[in-house]
């Protein structure tokens, strides 16, 4: 949204600006062009969607993840959230119907993003520390409370959401696409979603201008926590069990999809359409890696370089300050 | 009659130098020349291109067209180190010593003689204490910078140029932060480097300081040059007519209440706050409120206790007849019509990567949400409006707030409680770093919010643009209200006020005599 109010002086200006703005979708088009040519397959409707919902776990907590992130936070204690959501669900849904056990799962997240929410704001913690922690207890508690032992729940609506399909779009995917309309909409138009660029780009000036920041950082977290809880939900659906060991690294894979996808780690820019666009890409590549036969190893060495790579580029001008030190001109700053 | 300089090499041979910014054209063809041996003046009203001429020069930003020619070295532009080896030394506003490191190891920085590849700390000393002798800096080589005196730290920068004999020297306000002591002995500084040849660009709002020690005088205006003369042909008030290009001065009508003071819109009783102490306060509708106090006399946290930004530990206030409790929050004070412009417009007043209309609307966007993506229409018409009655220039609207100079920075923030239902407007040095010509659209824009029945708290350090643009004056030292002095009150007695205060009380006693 950054982008919306800026000036329009010249053409060549606008379209340096649209380059900065948009050089992550063109990385997104140019990379399913270079897949789908060495692998046709790849752009076949079944593995579409197939990808869809593989990713909707990481996706939907791609969205609190942003939030967050834009706020100026960050979030670790997503994975053991997801794992904690995932575990209540497959453990209450084995004597309960869904519906019940998707509530207490999702409301499981939502109080550890609350409890987040809390530590970092009134009690001044800094995120990366607070949500560590909370990481580290969530965690402890889910593997004390179950011995990491497995929920199998073999009960066909409890699976539906994660394995049946609309005209051949699984549920999860059809769900992922609505959350994030729901949570870009929100975001770009909503006073609140405002007050979190406010909050990211200078949170001692928006509480002067009478934003109450404590709330709008809290509830980021609070939605970081929500949004892990369905996800959790989602893979215990999907694999009809849930243990306590899930999503271990996930996290990791969360926040690549974010800072790909263009939103600054600084806060006060970013949006949800770039994380769909991160999770697009880091989807694609990692598909088309499988599809090619590339060992799982080098896939992670090639993620940590696109990491790498994208915070250099799309964050602050990196490629421009590298240009200019290979012309021996020296950094302007 | 030959003057010398007239003959001596040009240090800085600026032709027709432009740069723009998305929107806004900064400078416009900018020729200056400065030789050796000159000290030059440049002065003109904030946003009229001195920082951009001077962050281009020294290659802080790159420029569009023309050249910089710096002591016969062309400059590529944006290559700030370029700037340096050719004999530029630019002293900023903001210090850039290391205040952890010694007096001598700040001048030597990142480039330090050295002996068998280790710092030769005996040069670096002994060079460190010749320097400082030709410009009078008696500091010990071994003192931490960060224990010097603003003063001396900036004497410390102009050390730094003479030992790695860079001749062009530029400084950016260096009066801002010196009491009138310590600027006779940086002019006297500056005196002795043009004796020894070296060229001096002097920029600086503080025109007596301008005309005392400036050879020539050049005037910017809307990024470009106006009048370039030798000092002996400008006078002060020539100065101001040709920076502010016919705009006429309106000090007359800025000070006199039109409207006699009305209801009490904010009474304050027994405000107790960490370094606070404010017993009992009415604010009519209609007043402006002077806060005048030297530095650490917390004039900012007076305020910012009455705007609901510190944790207070006790109070009641009554907002137009009805007592309530004391505002928990900013959100609250904003709620009961009570709203701070803070001091620093930067960390504590703006997003800076967001645009000047965003910022305006920043802390409400309930007139933005929910009808398409955010922009200047949707913002809507109250934020217009607001800019308007700044005279905040429509067109930079869209301009990112980081972008503008420190007057229009300052729009913004009294644009946003304009755009807002807000009836006690408190304003933290809503002055500070900005020229004539916008303090002026300040005190107007004070009077007119205090005429339509709201009321003004502000504060500043110059006492005597206090006394001049308030109806009443508080005085204040030790976080409290130590007296009220009435309307034309002169400077003196205020600095009296204080002195005797200081001189009868306690500084850290927190009990006492009421105040007011």
């Amino acid at each position: 949204m950054t982008t919306a109010l800026d000036a329009r002086p010249s053409r060549f200006v606008r379209l340096a600006q649209a380059s900065r703005s948009y050089g992550v979708v063109i990385a997104l088009v140019v990379l399913v062009i270079a897949i789908s040519v060495a692998q046709p397959s790849f752009l076949s409707f079944p593995n579409q969607m197939n990808i869809l919902s593989q990713w909707a776990p990481v996706a939907i907590m791609g969205i609190g993840m942003t939030y967050v992130v834009i706020t100026g936070g960050f979030d670790l204690s997503v994975g053991a959230t997801y794992a904690l959501a995932a575990v209540v669900a497959a453990a209450i849904g084995q004597s309960q119907p869904p519906v019940v056990a998707f509530s207490a799962a999702i409301a499981a997240g939502l109080v550890v993003g609350v409890v987040n929410g809390f530590i970092v704001t009134a009690l001044r913690v800094n995120p990366f520390i607070a949500t560590l922690g909370t990481s580290l207890v969530v965690g402890g508690i889910t593997l004390a409370i179950t011995g990491n032992k497995a929920f199998i729940v073999a009960f066909e609506p409890f699976t539906a959401l994660g394995r049946d399909r609309l005209a051949g779009v699984p549920y999860s995917g059809i769900l992922v696409i609505v959350l994030f309309v729901i949570a870009g909409l929100v975001l770009a138009y909503t006073s609140w979603g405002q007050s979190v660029y406010a909050v990211g780009g200078n949170l001692e000036a928006s509480r002067l201008a009478g934003i109450r920041t404590s709330g709008v950082v809290g509830s980021a977290y609070a939605i970081a926590g929500l949004t892990a809880g369905v996800a959790g939900v989602v893979t215990a659906s999907q694999l009809s069990s849930a243990q306590a060991s899930l999503g271990a690294t996930l996290v990791f894979d969360v926040l690549t999809v974010v800072i790909v996808g263009g939103t600054a780690l600084s806060g006060g820019r970013g949006a949800i359409w770039r994380t769909a666009v991160g999770v697009g890409i880091l989807a694609t590549l990692q598909n088309g890696f499988n599809l090619l036969d590339i060992d799982a190893y080098y896939q992670d060495v090639i993620k940590g370089v696109i990491i790498i790579a994208a915070l250099a580029t799309l964050d602050r001008g990196g490629a421009r300050h590298l240009r200019r030190l290979l012309a021996g001109r020296g950094p302007s700053h | 009659m030959t003057d010398p300089r007239a003959v001596a090499p040009l240090a800085l041979e600026v032709t027709r130098l432009s740069k723009s910014y998305p929107g806004v054209n900064a400078l416009r063809g900018v020729s200056l020349q400065v030789r050796s041996g000159e000290v030059h003046g440049l002065v003109g009203e904030n946003g009229a291109g001195k920082s951009t001429l001077l962050k281009s020069i020294a290659g802080a930003v790159p420029f569009d067209s023309g050249s910089v020619r710096v002591l016969g070295t062309d400059l590529v532009g944006g290559n700030p180190r370029q700037a340096a080896e050719a004999g530029l030394a630019m002293i900023y506003q903001e210090l850039t010593i290391v205040p952890e490191l010694s007096a001598s190891d700040n001048v030597h920085l990142g480039d330090p003689p050295r002996r068998f590849g280790v710092v030769d700390r005996r040069r670096v000393d002994a060079q460190f204490r010749e320097a400082a002798a030709r410009i009078g800096l008696q500091v010990s080589p071994r003192a931490k910078a960060g224990s010097l005196s603003t003063a001396n730290q900036q004497l410390l920068e102009i050390v730094r140029a003479m030992v790695s004999e860079r001749r062009l020297v530029i400084m950016d306000e260096p009066t801002a932060s010196l009491g009138p002591e310590d600027i006779g002995r940086l002019h006297a500084v500056i005196r002795g480097l043009r004796e020894t040849g070296h060229a001096v660009v002097y920029v600086s709002h503080d025109l007596d300081a301008v005309l005392d020690i400036c050879d020539a005088v050049t005037v910017l205006r809307e990024g470009e040059v106006v009048e370039s003369r030798p000092a002996v042909e400008w006078t002060k008030p020539a100065l101001i007519r040709s920076m502010l290009g016919g705009v006429e001065l309106d000090s007359a009508g800025a000070g006199e209440s039109t409207t006699t003071a009305g209801d009490a819109v904010l009474s304050v009783r027994g405000l107790r706050a960490p370094g606070v102490r404010l017993d009992e306060l009415d604010v009519a509708a209609g007043q402006i409120i002077g806060v005048a106090g030297l530095v650490g006399s917390g004039r900012s946290r007076l305020l910012r206790a009455l705007a609901g930004a510190l944790l207070i530990d006790e109070g009641r206030c009554e907002i137009r007849g009805e007592a309530r409790t004391w505002p928990r929050s900013p959100a609250a004070a904003w709620r009961l019509g009570i709203a701070m412009a803070p001091e620093d417009r930067k960390l504590q007043g703006l997003v800076l990567d967001q645009s000047a209309a965003w910022n305006i609307a920043l802390g409400d966007f309930s007139g933005a949400a929910g009808r398409g993506p955010v922009t200047l229409d949707r913002l809507g018409a109250g934020v217009r409006a607001a800019a308007e009655a700044m005279a905040f220039s429509a067109s930079r609207l869209v301009v990112a707030a980081g972008t503008l100079s420190g007057g229009n920075q300052q729009k913004l923030m009294l644009a946003r409680l304009m755009n807002r239902s807000v009836s006690v407007l408190l304003l933290d040095e809503p002055t500070r770093g900005i020229d004539i010509g916008a303090k002026a659209h300040v005190f107007t824009a004070m009077r007119e919010i205090a005429d339509s029945g709201r009321a003004v708290i502000w504060s500043s350090s110059e006492i005597e643009e206090v006394i001049e643009h308030s109806d009443r004056v508080l005085v204040v030292a030790g976080g409290r209200v130590i007296d009220e002095l009435p309307p034309r009150s002169s400077p003196h007695d205020v600095l009296t006020r204080i002195f005797d205060h200081q001189r009868t009380h306690d500084v850290h006693s927190t009990d006492g005599e009421p105040a007011l």
